[in-house]
């Protein structure tokens, strides 16, 4: 008989299913949430393999009075993702223990399903959709193994139905997915957890900040260039603009005016920046950019792309820049003084230095090449691990260590063009980038990250030096991985970028990028295009839905088909088959065969009933007999018989159909 | 909320039984005739269902939305397999049916599976019983659905429903079928009276008077009498069917008669008369019945056991 309690093997499986779907959520949760989960599984597993039910209510009570506050203490909110999820998480723990009824397990599928969609809101892999869908699949069927009268089916036969379900579901999914209206914006503003740090370049830079990117082989983001692409000298990608320095630190300012007007003096660069989610406002853009297709973010005065929010997901943004630009505006009196601070007590020997180079060289672009002679004569060393520098950071390399990274000589020469008495910033960023020949784009690593000076040039504006060109040229050139040196780090770091860039990886980045353009970044714009090429003029939110609904209908007359297939008896034998359909045909017309009769005596009243087709439904019937009693004979084929039939259309006539 | 639902079906019952007319058994379950909703389950799932769509939009995480859309999918076709469960299922029922007052009746169906798919969990709802079993491809079971039944009397159950939860859980399909159904309800074998002998020495002279030297003839055959009262040399020699009569069966039938019973309400002489008949049936010996309105002639056998029982189970109604 229906019996409602649970066995031990419904709740390993539902104990299963749900710690699978824990699993994807190992990286975000506190180890101790599905600790608890475990635990309780545990518990409640034991109590049934020795043949006893659910603990008292108490105890799940206290359970869940200690660990619910743990949670608030950890968490602050339950509004969060991350809070949700573990709230959601010991919920479905506290279920599992107190589960005695296949209701319960019911709830405890519900939250297996609605945690699993929980995982998918943070990451963005395939392989964590296959998953999921895998976890879900098993939950599934767990669930069709529970509401069966009698014996449960076996796992495989159970697994063998949910994944038709799956399958069939499959085409319907599809088609809401493609179809379903997107929002340009989110409902309402997501709760964010303030668990996941930024990455990637920051807005200040200390001495040896940019080396920890530099072994990095995380990807910075993604370019694809419409037609020309820049040389490598010119691939500077713009990020924070640092203007003020207090002798250790470079940092931003914050600034209200928008950008100043530019004269373009070269070509300009059309091109896609795919970017990764680093958690900041900026979105590097190629050195001076002009457009770019996103709505919420503006150029700060110093070409800085800003949106006015932290990037959380990845974002696609189109825009157009120039590499060689001159100003048109003379330099913002407030600007130039504070593009030319120094700390008064920082740094003497560094202005000593500079005054003494200016005594000689007065013109501005004289004096800067002769720091950059500096740099090339005397013996500085571009390394990954440079030693530790002191307050007085710039004193520190020009004299003592001469060991340093590219941030390093960024910041000393920006020092010594401000002594000088030279508008001077610094600019991180990143800088060249790997053509990815799979998918015809460049990956900018973390690696990547560089660091640049812009120095106020009269009459032209700001002009970029990268001191590092002076020291290593090789690096701006073609990029980290060539720079030939006999530092060991450097050597490592090079070979990581060999194994990184080999064909299986550019390979796979290339399928990563592919599954980002098309499933990642789907939006109101690929709906648009979807219609397009559906041929359906001026495409809007009003034809998608109709275009929505007209697929439904077709997918779901499909889905019906589909399922009812199955119920038709499969006659093997094609003879009686094809004897079936003449019957049917005969059946629409008027004259059901009975039961009873044999293919001669239900001729023969057809020709009674009908006389305009007895001639037609004698000979059939008689093709009939030859063929299902006759020894094989040469008279009749089966081909011919099945020919017949398909070509027998006997018209419905109103007084036979008695 | 619980009333208001009552209302619905007993509504919706009126309705099907005035599209549908009277079905003739055994009727095959066509899909014009197959009611679906979702079970308590199943707008739990549709909640947590909108929740993931939400979540998906707000979060304008295009993985999270294929998986709710995907969820929502196989919601939809649950529903199709939901309701193919039952499809084009054949359902028979036996008609007549035998019981005592205050104990179960045994309602029999028996469903028929054309078809290639095995239709599981499939529950029959009768009176206040249900039975749920399942039926593999091609093949049929019978359903044995027990309801205990109070009263005397005739029962004619004019509809009966066939309900399945199959494959999640997350939908229950059910569909009414007009077939009728008459429960003979006998009543309760109950009295303290001792069963009639038909002559003073009858009762004594019983056990001898079976013996086989008492053969006085051959009667034409008929239903329940015991296989060892056949003639079977007549038959094998091509002749009709015929039985042994002995002079104690001929010989000394018992009248259990309604008049007798003095003293006795209505529902108790028919009591003390079941419990007669049971008894006497269970000795083996020929027995009549004769109930105000009725009579039947004495006899033996299982058919002649239910004509009694059925006759004292429709005493007082307008069936006889």
């Amino acid at each position: 008989m229906i019996t409602d309690r649970v066995t031990y093997e419904q709740l390993l499986g539902i104990s299963g299913c749900l710690a699978l779907a824990l699993l994807a959520h190992i990286t975000t949760l506190p180890l101790w949430v599905p600790a608890i989960v475990v635990a309780c599984g545990l518990i409640r597993l034991g109590l049934a393999r020795g043949g006893r039910g659910a603990p008292p209510g108490g105890m799940l009570v206290t359970v869940a009075v200690l660990v619910v506050p743990l949670l608030l203490v950890r968490f602050h909110t339950f509004n969060g993702l991350v809070a949700g999820t573990a709230l959601l998480s010991v919920a479905a723990g506290l279920k599992l223990l107190e589960t005695r009824t296949r209701r319960d397990i019911y709830i405890i599928t519900l939250i297996i399903y609605f945690v699993s969609l929980a995982a998918l809101l943070e990451g963005d892999s395939f392989w964590l959709l296959a998953y999921l869908i895998g976890v879900c699949w098993l939950t599934t069927a767990t669930l069709l193994r529970l509401t069966s009268s009698g014996p449960a089916p076996g796992w495989r036969r159970s697994l063998r139905y949910a994944g038709r379900v799956l399958a069939q579901a499959l085409p319907l999914a599809v088609v809401f997915w493609l179809l379903f209206p997107r929002f340009a914006g989110p409902l309402w503003q997501i709760p964010s957890d303030s668990q996941t740090a930024a990455s990637g370049l920051s807005d200040t830079m200390s001495p040896g900040d940019i080396t920890q990117l530099a072994l990095s082989d995380e990807v910075a983001f993604r370019v694809r260039f419409e037609a020309a692409t820049p040389p490598n000298r010119e691939r500077y990608w713009r990020g924070p603009v640092l203007d003020i320095f207090d002798g250790h630190t470079w940092s931003r300012s914050p600034t209200t005016q928008g950008p100043s007007p530019l004269k373009p003096l070269g070509p300009a660069y059309k091109y896609t920046v795919m970017m990764e989610p680093h958690r900041h406002r900026w979105i590097f853009m190629l050195d001076w950019p002009s457009t770019w297709n996103l709505p919420r973010a503006e150029l700060s005065s110093d070409y800085t792309l800003m949106q006015n929010e932290p990037l959380l997901r990845p974002v696609d943004v189109l825009g157009a820049s120039y590499t060689q630009v001159q100003s048109t505006e003379p330099l913002n009196p407030r600007t130039r003084t504070r593009d030319l601070r120094l700390p008064a007590e920082r740094n003497p020997r560094t202005k000593a230095l500079a005054l003494e180079l200016r005594s000689t060289h007065a013109d501005d672009m004289e004096f800067l090449q002769a720091v950059l002679a500096m740099f090339a004569q005397q013996p500085f060393f571009y390394t990954l691990h440079p030693p530790a520098l002191s307050d007085d950071s710039v004193d520190e390399f020009l004299f003592n260590t001469k060991r340093g990274f590219c941030g390093h000589y960024a910041s000393a020469f920006a020092a010594l063009a401000r002594a000088a008495g030279i508008p001077a910033r610094v600019v991180t960023g990143y800088q060249g980038g790997t053509l990815n020949p799979y998918g015809d784009y460049w990956i900018l690593l973390q690696s990547d990250a560089h660091a640049w000076t812009e120095v106020w040039i009269e009459g032209r504006g700001w002009v970029r030096i990268d001191p590092t060109a002076a020291i290593a040229p090789q690096r701006v050139e073609r990029g980290l991985a060539d720079v030939a040196s006999a530092d060991e780090s450097l050597a490592s770091a090079w070979q990581l970028r060999t194994r990184w860039f080999s064909g299986m990886r550019l390979r796979f980045d290339m399928v990563k990028e592919l599954w980002r353009e098309r499933i990642l970044d789907f939006d109101q714009d690929s709906q648009r295009k979807l219609l397009e090429f559906l041929k359906i003029p001026e495409p809007d939110g009003q034809k998608l839905v109709m275009v929505l609904a007209a697929a439904m209908f077709l997918v779901l007359a499909w889905l019906t088909w589909q399922v009812r297939r199955e119920l038709v008896p499969r006659s093997t034998d094609e003879t009686a088959r094809t004897y079936a359909r003449l019957c049917a045909k005969l059946a629409s017309a008027g004259i059901a065969r009975m039961p009873h009769e044999g293919a001669e005596a239900y001729a023969l009243r057809v020709a009674r009933l009908r006389p305009d087709l007895a001639g037609s439904v004698t000979n059939l019937c008689g093709q009939y007999s030859f063929l299902r009693y006759a020894a094989p004979s040469t008279s009749v084929t089966l081909g011919q018989f099945q020919a017949a039939v398909r070509a027998f259309r006997p018209k419905a006539s109103g007084q036979s159909s008695a | 909320m619980v009333t208001l639902r009552q209302a619905a079906v007993k509504q919706l019952r009126a309705r099907v039984i005035r599209r549908h007319g009277r079905d003739s058994l055994p009727v095959s379950i066509n899909r014009r005739r197959i009611y679906i909703l979702p079970t308590r389950f199943g707008f739990m799932l549709g909640a947590i269902l909108a929740a993931m769509l939400i979540a998906g939009l707000n979060y304008n995480s295009n993985l999270a939305l294929a998986f709710a859309f995907l969820m929502s999918s196989m919601a939809l076709v649950t529903m199709h397999h939901c309701n193919r469960n039952m499809l084009r299922l054949s359902v028979d029922a036996t008609t007549e049916v035998d019981a005592f007052a205050g104990r179960e009746a045994m309602l029999e169906f028996e469903l028929r599976n054309g078809s290639r798919v095995d239709r599981r969990d499939i529950e029959v709802r009768c009176m206040s019983g249900a039975a749920m079993d399942s039926v593999a491809a091609g093949e049929s079971a019978t359903i044995e659905v027990i309801a205990p039944v109070a009263q005397r009397g005739v029962m004619r159950i004019s509809q009966f429903e066939l309900r399945t939860r199959y494959p999640f859980g997350w939908f229950y399909s059910w569909t009414y079928v007009q077939g009728s159904i008459t429960v003979y309800v006998a009543p309760a074998p109950l009295g303290s009276r001792v069963l009639p002998s038909g002559s003073a020495q009858g009762a004594g002279s019983h056990s001898d008077a079976r013996g086989d030297e008492d053969f006085s003839g051959l009667r034409a055959y008929e239903p329940g009498v015991p296989l060892k009262h056949m003639a079977w040399k007549v038959l094998a020699r091509g002749g009709e069917p015929v039985v042994r009569s002995y002079s104690s069966l001929a010989a000394q039938p018992e009248w259990l008669d309604w008049s007798k019973l003095d003293g006795l309400d209505t529902e108790a002489r028919l009591s003390q008369l079941c419990l007669w008949v049971l008894e006497s049936d269970a000795a083996q010996r020929p027995y009549g019945l004769r109930i105000p309105g009725k009579e039947l002639a004495p006899s033996g056998g299982a058919a002649h056991r239910f004509a009694c029982l059925r006759a004292l189970a429709a005493f007082g109604s307008a069936e006889t």
